[in-house]
């Protein structure tokens, strides 16, 4: 994995632990809701907006649907950082 | 950014208090910390942290409240039950299902009136409103759709109200972001904006009892319009506005659930000094307080206009100031720029005993629970005292200028309202009929835990050439804690420091709040015979029994012990404005000596030892 990559993934995992206050939690590329209990649909949107408030991003209206695994967000962060 | 590190420090704070399961301490902590306007996560946070809290620990009062929403409000439900929290209400929602607003309401057997609500909130939008029309329609015709349109709202109103007692609280439109034709959208009476001005007029007209209006428009503008119409998530999750104004709606709607249940506050109890006016009016004079003419006094003056426009909308004023009562009472009857009268004063409080004692009183004589009162002080120390020792009480955090008082206690809300009668407008006449003029017992609080908890630290040192021309300021500046009333030109400060038998002192106090500067100045004169006179003695009376007195009467004698004086003498010279310190020499174990028209002069015997004072002052590295 790339450096970028990888140093997102920690920012990223930063955020998961906060928005559902678990010290324990350790992202992976294939994560989705099904791994976390409370990841439904309400704590989605949490999720989605800690995200971009970390990342200095704003998604639009597809995109916030679209983040159902960590692999599909870190990617699309990193292609966001390009710009 | 280190804001964001603070907040995270406290959040982290009320969990670990939760998780020890000390609820209230976390309860207050999370209290202070949340904010209205803190960010969509935030908000997410606190509202977790706060359902972590048992059901029954804090003894909240339940209150059943329907959200007839049009619009996704599950995470505004969430932070709406915490802001309920704040005011001591336990919010028990039922959420109609997404979408089924009207069958709700025209169903007498749905699950929304089998939930018996106390309170239904018409959670709604401009969305929800028919009014565009066709671009040239005829004013009136317009106002035929406005008209169908606010109809279709009361239909919903008055289809609860034949089932349900509940009160209801029915949003306005929020106007969008977006116009066609620029101000013209204004103007035009199809214009879009026009249109939905108009409807939210003809709203408010179309009320009748039991309802009431939450101005989300107001809201919206005050956050933010461009901010506030966050289409994304209109698109994606039917989220109404912008996830990050979640907290301000939910708290502003916490307010108006708290005026439908007696909650708003009733009486507002005001401080003096740097809060009604400019200065201090014990040492400045009504001449020399800042009010009217000016930057300065035009602030002041807006305020007390604002005040005075409370009491008319039923608010009771009193007054609570550290200041003799003469003295606190001459701008209200002089001051030809003074807003307030003494008339407008339901109880006027100005006394030297401490503020919580005086607002205790306040209270009783006014027959209303402390729970009713907001305290308004420039002073933090007063401030932090009055939360700490009566948390009942509301104390908003008032900003360093005057120019930003009346924003400060307008978002605030306190005093959110429902209903207004002729017995609103009339309130302050019948409160000051009533009055009970009791002589009430002085009730002292213990304060000791205040005063250590303010950090204090006092740096004193001899008259230097940086320091002189502040102590001279507070020789000649000061009347009411001056013990002679004298006055010196720096010149003769310099000689006397310089003369080998004056002892010049200043004192400088610290505490948690800040740097009050140089607030006391001593001069003692070496006499015949080891005799030490205390010539002169000012302090600021913002640093009244903190222990100050104390500390530096404990400094003079060691002062003079050190150079072998064997008696210390204070003389005490009355004049109109310094009643304050007539018996502080006796206060701090003096003995009376000689008295000649009214002067008296007081003894220490410097060979006893410095008697056992109460200080929570140290003396700075």
């Amino acid at each position: 994995m790339g450096e970028r990559r990888h140093e997102m993934q920690q920012r990223l995992n930063g955020v998961f632990q906060d928005v559902f206050n678990d010290g324990n939690i350790e992202v992976f590329d294939a994560m989705t809701a099904k791994n976390i209990p409370e990841w439904d649909s309400l704590m989605h949107i949490v999720l989605v907006v800690a995200v971009e408030k970390e990342f200095g991003i704003k998604l639009n209206a597809a995109e916030v649907g679209k983040l159902e695994n960590v692999g599909v967000m870190l990617t699309l962060l990193e292609e966001r950082a390009k710009k | 950014m280190s804001e964001d590190n603070e907040k995270r420090r406290a959040l982290l704070a009320v969990k670990t208090l939760i998780q020890e399961k000390q609820y209230r301490s976390a309860f207050t902590l999370l209290q202070r910390t949340a904010l209205p306007l803190d960010d969509f996560v935030t908000q997410m946070k606190c509202a977790a942290l706060f359902e972590m809290i048992p059901a029954g620990e804090l003894a909240l009062k339940p209150i059943k409240i329907a959200v007839l929403a049009t619009s996704t409000v599950t995470h505004f439900d969430r932070a709406f039950k915490f802001w309920l929290a704040i005011l001591g209400l336990d919010g028990q929602i039922f959420e109609a299902e997404y979408g089924t607003v009207q069958q709700a309401v025209l169903d007498e057997n749905s699950s929304f009136y089998a939930f018996s609500p106390d309170i239904t909130i018409f959670f709604t939008s401009y969305r929800d409103i028919d009014w565009l029309v066709p671009p040239g329609t005829h004013v009136e015709q317009t106002q035929q759709v406005v008209q169908a349109a606010v109809s279709r709202f009361v239909s919903f109103w008055q289809a609860v109200r034949a089932r349900s007692s509940c009160a209801i609280i029915q949003m306005n439109a929020d106007l969008p972001y977006k116009r066609f034709l620029g101000h013209y959208d204004s103007l035009v009476g199809w214009g879009g904006i026009n249109a939905l001005n108009r409807f939210n007029l003809e709203l408010s007209r179309a009320i009748f009892e039991g309802v009431t209006i939450f101005d989300l428009d107001y809201i919206a503008s005050i956050y933010g319009r461009s901010r506030w119409h966050d289409t994304r998530y209109w698109y994606h999750s039917k989220h109404p506005f912008a996830l990050d104004a979640t907290g301000l709606v939910a708290k502003e709607m916490a307010r108006v659930v708290g005026a439908f249940k007696g909650l708003s506050k009733k009486c507002l109890v005001l401080d003096l000094d740097n809060t009604l006016w400019g200065g201090v009016i014990g040492d400045d004079g009504w001449e020399g307080i800042k009010l009217g003419n000016g930057p300065d006094g035009e602030a002041f003056q807006d305020f007390q206009k604002y005040l005075l426009g409370l009491k008319h909308r039923g608010v009771i004023l009193a007054v609570c100031s550290k200041n003799q009562e003469e003295l606190a009472k001459e701008p209200f009857l002089r001051h030809p720029d003074m807003v307030l009268k003494l008339d407008d004063i339901v109880v006027f409080k100005a006394n030297w005993d401490d503020k919580v004692s005086n607002i205790k009183q306040i209270a009783a004589q006014l027959n209303i629970g402390l729970d009713a009162l907001v305290f308004v002080d420039d002073n933090p120390a007063e401030r932090a005292l009055v939360r700490e020792c009566l948390p009942m009480v509301s104390v908003p955090e008032m900003p360093p200028d005057p120019c930003d008082y009346v924003s400060t206690l307008s978002e605030e809300c306190f005093f959110e309202a429902v209903t207004f009668s002729k017995e609103d407008e009339t309130r302050s006449d019948f409160y000051r009929g009533n009055i009970t003029r009791n002589d009430f017992q002085k009730q002292f609080t213990d304060i000791s835990a205040y005063l250590q908890s303010l950090e204090m630290y006092m740096t004193v040192g001899e008259f230097d050439s940086f320091h002189l021309p502040r102590a001279a300021q507070l020789i000649n500046k000061s009347n009411q804690f001056h013990l002679t009333t004298t006055r010196y030109a720096e010149s003769e400060l310099m000689k006397m420091s310089s003369d080998g038998r004056t002892i010049c002192r200043y004192y400088k106090l610290k505490d948690r709040f800040g740097d009050n500067g140089l607030i006391s100045v001593v001069i003692l004169k070496a006499h015949e015979g080891g005799v030490f006179f205390v010539d002169t003695w000012v302090m600021s009376c913002r640093v009244l029994s903190r222990g100050a007195e104390e500390f530096i009467c404990r400094d003079m004698m060691e002062q003079a012990r050190s150079r072998k004086g064997t008696i210390l003498v204070g003389r005490y010279i009355p004049t109109s404005k310094n009643k304050l310190v007539a018996a502080l020499y006796e206060r701090l174990g003096f003995q009376k000596g000689r008295e000649e028209n009214g002067t008296t002069d007081w003894h220490f015997d410097l060979k006893k030892k410095t008697p056992p004072y109460q200080v929570f002052i140290q003396t700075a590295p």
